[in-house]
């Protein structure tokens, strides 16, 4: 099963330049992110610290649903999903 | 090729680079690198051939070390940042100082929370130094208003010095093996007990070659009309040692106040130190007027240097990074502001001008001749 990762363009030197990856065999969010730590580890670091938590100021979204509001890193991916990494409207 | 000054600007929005000839006549600026994003720390490294580097500190997806090898033309990431070890349970917030080790290639950074990493390959890659980063006291620590910063560190020989807000001074006589805590004499204003084995609101500490166990400490001051128990805890801002930091006296009469982040030490005189006092409630220049106190008999005496700043009207802050002295024989002074200023100090201080006026808030700014 493939899902897709949109990447924000502040993050894309992190993904060899492009916006979108095509990540295989994932179930869950968690499960992604640990594949994404493997084959983009800069990219893995830009959205969790060394806990493995997601980033305060970073939300990710499963199609439109923010995992915050889902089941957070155990939500489930479906083949075809979009993951979409971006950064909190916050700062000054 | 003759040598130039180099000044590394650390601003809430990346980190700029001025270039100016000996002579420090004009400076020309350029960046921002890494734009965007805060800089808190930096270091003009010049063993060997020169580098810069700077800590970006982006809020959102985490913390950089920025490389410059070419004096400040570009900047490129190191290949890793500091990072916890997986199962510490603690994440890098900040990354407050980056100083030279002993070698060509060793760094170490001070972060947030705190704790000291070291990297021996330049900056690619880092570890922990669990002496002081898995201390007895680490968990006991508080952070301080920006953060619970390992924010100095300081190398002598085997000893290393490191200050903590807020956790005090701690010293390593063997390499940095081991820690203890170092703070007989400096005061904690804001404890029932102003004089604990550690948790100071350490603000600054610099050393000087030329007069070994010599260092001065700007504490967290501003405590004079505490009327709270245990009475008035005049003058413990501002600090001296001559035994390497194991005591410490205040040397702060005579300023306007006591509280203040940046101290300095003259490059060639040991007994030449500048503060920069602010009004402890808001943490601005007193009624004002900017000014920079300069002490030339080891903290005895102050004198008030002004030539050239605003008489009035000017309520900015230096932070505890944002100044710096650079090595020439005529010393000049460099601090920025939380408003985006950029003065220069000539003849020691003596005569003061504005380089910029309009960058972004600036964090810190380290000076170098290269």
């Amino acid at each position: 099963m493939n899902v897709t990762i949109q990447v924000p363009g502040m993050l894309r030197a992190s993904a060899g330049g492009t916006s979108r990856l095509t990540v295989e065999a994932s179930q869950t969010v968690r499960a992604l992110l640990e594949r994404l730590a493997q084959t983009h580890p800069d990219l893995y670091r830009s959205v969790c610290n060394e806990t493995g938590a997601v980033r305060q100021h970073v939300n990710l979204f499963v199609n439109a649903a923010n995992v915050r509001d889902l089941e957070g890193l155990d939500s489930a991916l479906a083949p075809g999903d979009v993951v979409t990494i971006l950064p909190a409207v916050s700062g000054g | 090729m003759a040598q130039r000054v180099f000044l590394c600007i650390g601003t809430k929005k990346g980190v700029f680079v001025a270039e100016a000839a000996r002579s420090r006549g004009r400076f020309q600026l350029r960046g921002p690198f890494g734009p965007g994003v805060s800089v808190y720390s930096a270091l003009i490294d010049t063993r060997g051939t020169p580098k810069l580097f700077a800590s970006s500190c982006n809020a959102f997806f985490g913390m950089k070390v920025l490389r410059s090898t070419d004096l400040g033309k570009s900047f490129k990431e190191t290949k890793s940042p500091p990072m916890f070890p997986e199962g510490d349970g603690r994440a890098l917030a900040n990354i407050w100082a980056l100083e030279e080790g002993s070698d060509r290639k060793d760094l170490f950074a001070g972060v947030e929370p705190a704790s000291l990493f070291h990297s021996d390959d330049g900056g690619d890659s880092w570890d922990i130094v669990p002496g002081i980063s898995n201390h007895e006291h680490a968990r006991q620590w508080q952070p301080g208003a920006g953060g619970m910063c390992m924010h100095t560190v300081l190398r002598d020989g085997d000893r290393i010095h490191l200050g903590i807000s807020t956790g005090g001074h701690y010293l390593s006589e063997d390499g940095g093996q081991t820690f203890r805590a170092s703070n007989t004499g400096v005061g904690a204003g804001f404890q029932p007990d102003p004089y604990p084995e550690f948790g100071q609101c350490v603000h600054k500490i610099v050393t000087t070659p030329h007069a070994p166990g010599r260092m001065y400490m700007q504490n967290h001051g501003g405590w004079s009309d505490w009327n709270g128990p245990g009475g008035p805890r005049p003058d413990i801002g501002v600090l001296r040692s001559d035994d390497h930091g194991h005591t410490w006296r205040s040397i702060a009469k005579g300023l306007p106040s006591d509280f203040g982040f940046p101290i300095c030490v003259h490059p060639h005189d040991p007994d030449t130190v500048y503060v920069a006092p602010l009004t402890p409630m808001t943490r601005t220049c007193p009624d004002g007027a900017p000014a920079i106190w300069r002490s030339e008999d080891g903290g005895d005496s102050w004198r008030r240097l002004a030539k050239g700043f605003p008489k009035k009207e000017s309520y900015f802050t230096i932070l505890r990074d944002a100044m710096d002295i650079d090595e020439l024989k005529s010393p000049a002074l460099y601090f920025g502001t939380t408003t985006g200023q950029l003065w220069i100090g000539r003849d020691g201080g003596d005569e003061w001008e504005c380089l910029f006026d309009s960058l972004p808030p600036i964090n810190c700014v380290k000076v170098g001749v290269a």
